[in-house]
């Protein structure tokens, strides 16, 4: 029964192994890669709905790798909220690969394509899985090293710029969270995310002194916003995103964004939040790291709603408006956790706000995915993403214009697709918080709310009145859009829709997952701490 | 002549790490470590036509170079021992990873001996640092 816990990993690293050996043989190779996403998309439902979500399922179930008992050895924990996110990472993963089959030229599959994109595959899913803080750092290191390939992909000039700032940026991000994962190794004795967790509960029974952890979950919380792009780290998106092959790219801002917002929830979410340590840094008091979190990161997410959104309505290429609308929607998804982490911890508003920033991060990964795709798509067919150049695509190829319409659509949160909810619960989270404390703090995220929806419309209207209505221009008049390309994009396209349509029991997945996420000691349950004499 | 010590050294490093210091990593990097003096000193293709006495076609890239190949192949089969090494407990019921080993008296000179399946996996990690930082190496230097 706990295998299963491991085997979405197992499945994707043997994957990318298989895919490196059949190199020389590109059609194997790509079946093969098909392959494992498939047997990847089936691990992760047989495993989160025998363990989560079927009704004879545990809720949740632990994996102790190598056999070594927690919390020494490296634990491997899928709950609520691990499954919710490998549920995202394996919708737009196979998504991707489906359409990279049809998208990478063989000069380029040649390049380690398929083997490199399981391996980004396989840093998401350990990340996701794991319940050991430094084997998240490795995760994290596995999943940076593929996407550094990525971004250096194609080899222009953009292309090798773009990547050397996300290197530069990554590797001092890194090497922060190293000295931060060993403060808290100093500070609590533990790696073990949940033996982290009952120390800092009961500080004086392990005779530890928790007060720096504060100082350290700072820095965490810079080196996670780095990863999901939140303002002021979000300089080295736009160009990484555009440099990047779409598929990758719908990968990146699908669901590696999405892991810096997961380790933010489950650090000080399920881990930190037990602790009450007096917090009093530039102004900011209380008596749990959470109430240093709200402030700043509510702010990093207004900040990020300005400047995706403004940033989206001055760009001139499609790549160009979704990356910097990329970093706006995670300012939509950062201000619900913000809301969360001010919200009293006994209060059903905590889990609300939990519940829709994982809502929001699945309608972005689905709506961002299909529209990164679409970029891919139009660009292979005309050779230009430039809106300038664009127009009247409407008119030449309906079907994958009516994927991107469905796509803006979410984007704008018009019901009943996915966005609207995420949109709508990011809004009720904002208002409940208002209505609970009436503070400072729910009172801008409201208004900013309000201004990024504004500016969301704004972008979106541009691009399909630019690039979609219109006269048809040279560049799309010669265009020949792939089939096999447009399917895909219709499947997403469906999944928006449908995902919407049927938004109940998503609605109670996520809930399970904020649930999970918000329990520290059923995590500690899990992995089987408690009971035992400690240390 | 300090190729032979730096590689003796790595060996040993490479034995004795499931218990001590040393290990698959470390004494990959030693290792690749004399390669690279032999590089530096002489050239890419001095260990095929000095020592091994072959011919050594020219005029392809760098990426067909059959040493880069070679170094490749060894990449991948290190890659698989890895996985296999994992994959190998779970077929008797244990967890992936899990390790093992034996004891083994009365062997000659030795006397005893400890057999580490940890070894397999070292054996594993040391092929892919070997091939993957000798391709870099040589693929780089052959720019």
């Amino acid at each position: 029964m706990s295998r299963l816990v491991i085997a979405p990993l197992l499945v994707v690293v043997t994957t990318a192994v298989l895919t490196l050996a059949l190199g020389r043989r590109p059609r194997v190779q790509r079946a093969t890669s098909v392959a494992g996403a498939v047997g990847y998309v089936g691990t992760v439902s047989v495993a989160v709905w025998a363990l989560v979500l079927g009704e004879t399922a545990p809720g949740a179930a632990v994996y102790q790798v190598g056999d070594w008992p927690a919390p020494f050895g490296i634990t491997l924990v899928l709950d609520g909220l691990s499954a919710f996110m490998l549920t995202i990472a394996a919708g737009v993963g196979l998504a991707s690969i489906l359409f990279s089959v049809r998208y990478v030229t063989p000069e380029n599959q040649r390049v380690y394509y398929h083997p490199l994109f399981h391996m980004l595959l396989a840093g998401v899913t350990g990340a996701f899985l794991t319940g050991d803080l430094f084997n998240l750092f490795v995760w994290f290191e596995v999943m940076l090293v593929a996407s550094y390939v990525f971004v250096a992909f194609y080899g222009t000039d953009h292309a090798t710029a773009a990547s050397f700032r996300y290197l530069v940026m990554n590797v001092f991000g890194s090497a922060l969270m190293l000295v931060a994962v060993g403060g808290l190794y100093a500070t609590t004795g533990t790696l073990n995310m949940a033996d982290m967790a009952r120390r800092l509960a009961t500080p004086d029974a392990y005779g530890i002194d928790p007060a720096p952890v504060v100082g350290l979950s700072a820095l965490l919380l810079a080196v996670f916003a780095l990863k999901a792009g939140l303002v002021p780290f979000q300089f080295w998106v736009p160009a990484a995103y555009t440099a990047a092959p779409a598929p990758v790219t719908a990968m990146l801002a699908g669901v590696t964004k999405k892991v810096g917002i997961y380790a933010i929830v489950r650090l000080y979410f399920t881990v930190f939040a037990a602790a009450t340590i007096p917090v009093d840094v530039a102004g900011l008091t209380g008596t749990s790291p959470l109430d240093f979190l709200a402030p700043v990161l509510g702010a990093m997410g207004v900040a990020s709603i300005l400047v995706g959104g403004f940033g989206a309505i001055g760009r001139d290429r499609l790549g160009g408006v979704f990356a910097y609308s990329s970093i706006g929607q995670v300012g939509f998804i950062a201000i619900p956790v913000a809301i969360a982490a001010a919200a009293d911890p006994t209060g059903a508003l905590r889990g609300v706000a939990i519940a829709a920033a994982l809502v929001f991060a699945l309608h972005h990964a689905l709506a961002k995915g299909l529209l990164f795709l679409s970029v891919g798509a139009v660009e292979d067919a005309t050779k230009t993403d430039r809106l300038r150049d664009l127009g009247g695509l409407a008119g030449h190829s309906p079907v994958l214009s009516g994927a991107v319409f469905v796509g803006l659509c979410s984007l704008i949160g018009l019901p009943p697709l996915t966005g609207f909810f995420g949109k709508f619960l990011a809004f009720d989270a904002a208002i409940r918080g208002l209505a609970s404390d009436s503070g400072l703090l729910s009172a801008l995220a409201l208004v900013a709310l309000l201004l990024g929806a504004a500016l969301t419309i704004l972008y979106a209207t541009r691009v399909w009145v630019g690039g979609f209505w219109g006269r048809e221009t040279a560049a799309v008049e010669v265009a020949s859009v792939e089939s096999g390309q447009v399917t895909v994009l219709v499947a997403l396209a469906a999944a928006v829709v449908l995902v919407g349509v049927g938004f109940d029991p998503i609605y109670r997945f996520a809930e399970t997952a904020a649930t999970a996420a918000l329990d520290g000691e059923a995590y500690v349950d899990i992995v089987g701490l408690n009971g035992g004499d400690g240390a | 002549m300090t190729v032979p010590i730096v590689l003796v050294v790595s060996i040993s490093l490479f034995l004795q790490g499931h218990n001590l210091p040393g290990g698959g990593f470390i004494g990959g990097v030693l290792t690749t470590a004399a390669f690279v003096l032999i590089y530096v000193a002489y050239n890419l293709d001095f260990l095929e036509s000095g020592v091994l006495g072959r011919e050594v076609e020219t005029g392809t890239s760098i990426f067909e170079h059959r040493t880069v190949t070679a170094y490749r192949r060894m990449l991948l089969a290190g890659l698989v021992v890895v996985l296999g090494s994992g994959f190998g407990g779970m077929i008797i019921g244990d967890p992936f990873l899990t390790q093992g080993y034996v004891h083994l008296d009365g062997i000659p000179i030795y006397h005893e001996v400890e057999l580490a399946s940890a070894l397999v996996f070292d054996l594993g990690v040391y092929l892919v640092v070997v091939g993957s930082l000798l391709t870099i190496v040589s693929v780089v230097s052959g720019e």
